[in-house]
């Protein structure tokens, strides 16, 4: 039985792409009017919404409560049908926490929490249909969710997952590529200052490779940056004339 | 016509620090402006002094969630009381409404400004009155917002009486119901005149 070849020797990948070439995206702001922040983002076929709550006054417990910044609050959550095989837990499980601890630290990077203490910021990630790059799906909507609620953030966070096949680091990796082992980066980018906020790997690389695929998913997470830029400014552009300014 | 207006996003550098100051919805780093918000780009030059920078601020249409920061004047409505303190929850900041209410307490000795000690809450407050407050505090591990009506334009401003009508303020520290005419007592406001409709 053939393998599948997730590198062509023209150098074309099994859906089509070059090995640097990102996924189409498409991504709209503002979807929910009750929430104060909210953006939903396709990569390819992965679909990830992101809702975001705040500031607000800390629920529960005061005491986790912060004199100087902000807490950041992140859950994450797979719907059932977002896998080939419908999913029996949806929240709770590891994967989720993980997730939801790893965006945590990515946006507490970010996020300008000085100016808000002692208040809580709620960021709520569904993936819909989760074809590969779901971390990249779920900070990239993210992203778009919190600028849309108006607080202040230093800078996009930019996310792409990057993967070593054939001596060619791939950018942007789809679920069969991730499936079919080889390793696996997830970068998360501040692009202005070009400071990483979360790199996550968790595969065998050889370290010679990993300036070259750390820089394929840099120049990923650029990419994504211009067309996540183009997408705010024409959404302010749209509330602006909206409001009659 | 109007000049065009500039957009600009979170990480976008603004201006050298030599051009402009900081305003609201900007952050400075390394000598440089950058915007911190995704909105309009204003620079508004102080009007008088010739030599100050002008602020470069970045405007949202929406204006996003306004916390209550120390000294800013609340509405708040009372939620609880108990003799040491009362429990309010705050509903507007200056005139701007919150979309979620923060909770606040008023303690007894910052309910009036002369006989701190002889304060009874329950003749200053009831639960459903509306409250003007003063922010003292953000408060720490264990409490909520602190507040203040220990002025004379701060207090109770409106009231229902024990048989469910609004009250009239006839003094400082008595409210009467107009279709009982019972008095009761409460921490009334000094309303402004230019506020009153006559």
């Amino acid at each position: 039985m053939a393998g599948l070849e997730l590198l062509s020797d023209q150098g074309y990948r099994v859906d089509g792409r070059r090995a640097g070439e990102l996924r189409k995206i498409q991504a709209r702001m503002g979807v929910f009017a009750q929430a104060d922040g909210s953006a939903y983002i396709e990569q390819g076929n992965t679909k990830a919404l992101a809702v975001v709550y705040g500031p607000h006054e800390i629920r529960g417990s005061r005491s986790r409560a912060l004199p100087d910044r902000a807490l950041v609050n992140c859950q994450y959550s797979s719907a059932t049908f977002s896998t080939g095989e419908r999913k029996r837990r949806p929240h709770g499980d590891r994967k989720s926490c993980e997730m939801g601890l790893q965006l945590r630290q990515t946006f507490e990077a970010a996020i300008l929490t000085q100016l808000h203490p002692r208040s809580q910021i709620d960021i709520y990630v569904q993936v819909l249909q989760a074809d590969g790059g779901t971390y990249a799906a779920c900070v990239n909507a993210a992203t778009l969710a919190v600028l849309d609620a108006g607080i202040p953030m230093r800078d996009f966070v930019c996310a792409c997952s990057a993967g070593f096949v054939d001596g060619t680091a791939l950018a942007d990796l789809s679920h069969v590529e991730e499936a079919a082992g080889g390793p696996q980066l997830a970068l998360a980018l501040l692009p202005a200052s070009g400071q990483i906020a979360l790199l996550e790997m968790d595969a065998r690389l050889h370290e010679d490779h990993l300036e070259w695929v750390l820089e394929a998913a840099a120049q990923a997470a650029r990419d994504v940056h211009t067309l996540l830029d183009r997408v705010v400014r024409q959404h302010v552009h749209e509330a602006s004339i909206l409001l009659g300014d | 016509m109007a000049p065009p207006v500039r957009y600009c996003v979170p990480g976008e550098r603004l201006c050298n620090l030599e051009e402009g100051s900081p305003g609201s919805g900007t952050y400075t780093r390394h000598g440089y402006i950058f915007s911190s918000l995704a909105g309009c780009l204003t620079k508004r030059s102080e009007n008088g002094a010739v030599k100050e920078l002008p602020v470069v601020s970045v405007m949202r249409e929406t204006e996003s969630q306004l916390l209550p920061d120390v000294g800013a004047i609340v509405t708040c409505k009372v939620s609880s009381i108990n003799s040491r303190f009362a429990k309010v929850h705050i509903l507007y900041v200056g005139s701007t409404p919150l979309k979620n209410s923060f909770r606040g307490t008023i303690r007894k000795e910052d309910v009036r400004a002369t006989e701190k000690d002889k304060v009874e809450i329950y003749k200053s407050f009831r639960p459903g009155d509306i409250v003007l407050a003063k922010v003292i505090s953000l408060g720490d591990a264990q409490s909520n917002y602190l507040l203040t009506t220990a002025e004379n334009e701060l207090g109770v401003v409106v009231a229902h009486s024990e048989s469910g009508v609004q009250m009239v303020p006839i003094s400082w520290c008595e409210m009467q119901c107009p279709k009982t005419h019972t008095k009761e007592f409460r921490k009334v406001a000094r309303v402004q005149p230019e506020f009153l409709q006559t």
